[in-house]
């Protein structure tokens, strides 16, 4: 997997946050896996087709969810409910779009599929490549990962 | 409170419209998240969603005939952003048709929303107000 893939979620990343949440994000980490295991408690996965295809994972912590969205609504939050949920799946869907137009500039013309939320961890999903990037990320209310699962079809 | 300074776009109308927006869809989520019995507010989901529904149309149309109005060069591109939101939306509308005003349902169409319209207001739209400006400032109307 090439390092531009990984560069435009980074960067999408970063402004989607600012945009919206007023936080800054930095990378925290990068690794290799071979398996896309949700690990955290809030799950959103995205299926890529086109030049790219595979999925993503976006994983937060809870209390990480929790905070976001009330950064957002101004509302206390206090359970992964389906306004909670559905509002992180809106946002990784945003971050997806803005890093596929991205790799758009590159020449790679994808789609996203809608998200998928999964609360609670564990189960292994299916990964289109033999290995995965996780990407790590660190802001001021708590750390998650983005791992990318694409293969080059172009 | 959902509405931020910071979502400001320096025309008058477009400012005030999206206040008002922000504050329809933010008492469409307070009904939604109250801790009160679903039986018991389902009326008054009902009538704050009509009531945001009804603003987003106008909203969107206005918006967009301003965008005309000052020939905003990237005014067919956003045109298409609102046709692709109103698609979703119409999406849900169909879908209570279907399954009723469920909790989760309308807590869905909460979350997407609210998400959507943030990122649209502070990103997109801030598009709006940098052309503006370019073109000497603000817009009074």
């Amino acid at each position: 997997m090439r390092a531009e893939y990984i560069n435009a979620f980074y960067l999408a990343t970063q402004d989607v946050f600012r945009i919206m949440l007023d936080l800054e994000t930095n990378r925290s980490g990068l690794r290799v896996t071979e398996e896309l295991v949700p690990f955290l408690e809030a799950n959103v996965v995205i299926g890529v087709t086109g030049d790219l295809t595979g999925s993503l994972l976006y994983s937060f912590p809870k209390e990480m969810a929790l905070e976001m969205v009330k950064i957002m609504s101004g509302m206390e939050m206090d359970e992964l409910d389906a306004f909670v949920t559905s509002a992180m799946g809106e946002l990784a869907n945003i971050i997806s779009g803005n890093a596929l137009t991205r790799l758009s500039q590159q020449n790679y013309n994808c789609n996203i599929v809608p998200p998928q939320i999964m609360v609670g961890g564990g189960r292994s999903l299916s990964m289109a490549t033999p290995q995965a990037i996780v990407l790590s990320l660190e802001t001021a209310i708590g750390n998650f990962d983005i791992t990318i699962s694409l293969t080059d079809r172009s | 409170m959902m509405w931020k300074e910071k979502y400001r776009v320096g025309a008058v109308l477009i400012d005030t419209q999206h206040q008002e927006l922000f504050k329809r869809v933010s008492s469409f989520i307070s009904i939604v998240q109250s801790p009160r019995l679903w039986d018991e507010k389902v009326e008054e989901v009902k009538e704050t969603l009509a009531f945001m529904q009804e603003y987003v149309v106008i909203h969107f149309s206005d918006e967009e005939r301003f965008q005309e109005e000052i020939g905003y060069p990237e005014r067919e591109r956003h045109r298409a952003i609102h046709s692709q939101f109103r698609g979703v939306i119409q999406n849900y509308v169909n879908r209570v048709a279907q399954e009723g005003y469920t909790q989760e349902l309308m807590q869905e169409l909460g979350g997407r929303l609210m998400t959507w319209l943030i990122m649209h207001v502070a990103g997109e739209d801030q598009k709006i107000g940098e052309f503006l400006r370019s073109q000497g400032g603000g817009h009074e109307s």
